[in-house]
């Protein structure tokens, strides 16, 4: 009886995977699924999954007037260059893949990118932030922009919307750090701003009193910080301690419970631009955050956002190009895709370009800026 | 002028901080000859430990006694589990140093694993207990006065426990010649736990105000600042409690200084060469005794 039923469910299988195959678009995803940035990755696959399930609902991807099923395959790159190149070959093995969203760390991806390129692969990182990366060739895109453009809302809210009139920058002295820092400043001047004082710190510095008095000393009334929130928290707290009223403005990466978490009270005031807002109050955003959060049991974050929309974009082009793999190349740069994390096109080297929304934190929350 | 005073305000807290920590390594150190590498990690611990408590509900007072016992404990079993071996197959001091460098290492991954704390930094209270006081552009938080107040009443202790109590009298005893004064009846094992539990308590005081000061924790809190404050206590005399203290505010004060008129590049690296600069000076620290061989 047992094997009879193991026949007939292998049996079944068969036959259904076969039936499956000739209607089948796969999408890879990879990322690190384990280790270290594993929630991240784990947000692109969830984010991933959720978009190709809103197209299977759908119908699937439409080409030539037949349908496809959209499959997400995942691929654990566990944030390992030797790993990645691996996962990269392996991708490109598989005809039946036709895109790749990943990976996740600018160095990652560019190790990946160049095996994409030269099988004509369209490679999409929602995250990689390196200027380089999308410069490795034309299937390489990115929907993320370099820091240039993020600090830009940044310091348009530094200079215009709270009218400083000193303006500081505080950045950690990473490589990310101290680009950021630099296109704040340029980015503050450019916009007409009185650019103050530049103060840099080490990445898990806590005391920041020595800071907090240059600041107040230059008379700056607006801080701009380039850093992750592991360093606003505890500079807001520090502001706050030695009673200095000062309006603060960080990154896209501050957009994150652990910063109120840290900085509590402190946190009040606190400017970022983002490109996704889970509290946007548009019909299409809270009906996504409503999906995803149903699905995984939180609200989803700005980058997994942008995976979210990236997996949208690829199934835009490869139902407008076909099956074939220039074509689907050709049809991302004319992508004008009205995503969750805003409306978003690519320039000539694959780089999207984003609107940023202003948020800021009151009364414990997250909330769209008010100055 | 005032951005002087301001800033020498701001090393001072900084200095007292470093004193807190470097209080336990002398104190552990006068007793065993022993440079306890550990101590950093079990004040991150300490800190971690108010955390949970205060995460629990309980006030943070409590919180922060419970957390002086649950650290004096960690920092006794790291003896018996890990250094009284070691003592008794009469290893070499090096060992035992390396030891406690290791030790430190799994305390600090312990408390970054997801389930335990994470890696990720995590709110502390505030210990800005009363309003902060304002003269001009000067501000002076509360906390900072607590870590003054607490670093001189924690220095006082210590040197009354180890002074003028028996227990004090059979650690010095210990000090100079275990041997001899185990045949007089000294309990030396217990004297060398106890003296454990008492640095790892007081790591864990300095876990709690430092954390309060800065309002944020996380696992490698006490990498840095642990090696800052063990070189206060070698720039102070190692052994020598007030020693410590000084060369404590001594480090601190350079750092702000260097922050302020060098840049904060040289900011870090102060504190390590003051400690060179001390060592090929005058090698014993500022109030050290002649005749210390060991290390």
């Amino acid at each position: 009886m047992k094997k009879i039923f193991a026949i007939l469910l292998t049996l079944a299988l068969l036959v259904g995977s076969a039936a499956f195959a000739e209607g089948t678009i796969k999408i890879a995803v990879a990322a690190p699924m384990t280790g270290d940035n594993a929630e991240y990755g784990i947000g692109f696959a969830n984010a991933a999954k959720l978009m190709a399930s809103e197209w299977n609902a759908k119908g699937g991807v439409t080409v030539d007037g037949q349908s496809y099923t959209v499959e997400i395959v995942e691929f654990d790159d566990k944030s390992d260059s030797d790993e990645a190149a691996i996962i990269a070959e392996k991708i490109v093995s598989d005809e039946n893949i036709w895109g790749v969203i990943g990976h996740f760390a600018s160095g990652i991806c560019m190790v990946a990118a160049p095996t994409y390129q030269d099988a004509q692969y369209v490679d999409i990182s929602p995250t990689a932030s390196h200027a380089d990366f999308s410069k490795i060739g034309d299937y390489i895109f990115r929907n993320n922009t370099v820091i240039v453009v993020e600090t830009k809302t940044g310091a348009e809210m530094a200079v215009t919307d709270l009218g400083g009139q000193a303006i500081g920058v505080l950045s950690i002295d990473t490589e990310w750090g101290q680009s950021a820092g630099n296109a704040m400043e340029e980015n503050i001047k450019a916009l007409g701003g009185n650019f103050a004082l530049r103060q840099e710190v080490s990445t898990d510095a806590v005391d920041f009193a020595t800071e907090v008095a240059n600041f107040k000393a230059a008379g700056c009334d607006v801080v701009m910080v380039a850093g992750m929130y592991g360093t606003l928290a505890p500079f807001a707290v520090a502001c706050k301690n030695s009673g200095y009223d000062v309006k603060l403005v960080g990154c896209s990466n501050a957009y994150t419970a652990n910063l109120i978490n840290i900085a509590g009270e402190a946190a009040e005031g606190i400017y970022a631009p983002v490109s996704f807002f889970a509290g946007n109050t548009d019909e299409r955003v809270q009906a996504y955050v409503k999906a995803y959060t149903e699905a995984y049991g939180a609200a989803p974050s700005a980058l997994t956002t942008q995976a979210y929309d990236s997996v949208g974009i690829l199934l835009g082009a490869i139902e407008r190009a076909g099956f074939d793999r220039e074509a689907i190349k050709n049809e991302m740069y004319k992508t004008e895709y009205e995503g969750m994390s805003g409306y978003t096109t690519f320039d000539e080297n694959g780089d999207a370009q984003k609107i940023f929304t202003k948020i800021m934190v009151k009364d414990g929350a997250f909330q769209l800026a008010e100055f | 002028m005032q951005t002087l005073i301001g800033t020498l305000i701001n090393g001072l807290a900084l200095g007292m901080a470093y004193a807190l920590i470097a209080v336990g390594y002398s104190m552990v150190f006068g007793v065993l000859r022993l440079i306890n590498f550990s101590h950093g990690a079990v004040y991150a611990f300490g800190a971690y430990m108010v955390y949970f408590f205060v995460s629990l509900k309980f006030g943070l007072l409590p919180a922060i006694l419970l957390s002086v016992v649950a650290s004096g404990i960690l920092a006794l079993l790291i003896d018996k589990a890990a250094l009284e071996p070691l003592r008794k197959k009469k290893s070499m001091p090096i060992a035992t140093l390396i030891t406690t460098i290791g030790m430190s290492f799994i305390i600090q991954n312990f408390l970054s694993i997801e389930y335990i704390f994470s890696s990720e930094k995590k709110p502390f209270p505030s210990l800005n207990l009363f309003e902060s006081i304002t003269i001009g552009n000067i501000t002076i938080q509360s906390s900072q006065l607590i870590m003054l107040v607490v670093a001189i009443l924690l220095l006082a202790v210590l040197t009354f426990i180890v002074n003028y109590t028996k227990i004090g009298l059979a650690m010095r005893a210990t000090e100079q010649n275990s041997k001899a004064a185990n045949l007089m009846g000294i309990n030396v094992n217990f004297v060398i736990s106890f003296t454990f539990f008492i640095g790892g308590a007081s790591a864990a005081i300095a876990g709690s105000l430092i954390g309060g000061y800065y309002q944020v924790i996380s696992p490698t809190m006490g990498s840095l600042i642990g090696l800052k404050a063990f070189s206060a206590a070698v720039v102070g005399g190692i052994g020598i409690l007030y020693g410590s203290v000084i060369g404590g505010l001594i480090v601190g004060v350079a750092e702000v200084l260097a922050a302020q008129y060098l840049g904060s590049n040289v900011r870090d690296p102060m504190a390590f060469v003051i400690l060179i600069l001390i060592l090929i000076l005058k090698p014993t620290g500022l109030f050290g005794k002649k005749g210390i061989s060991k290390v």
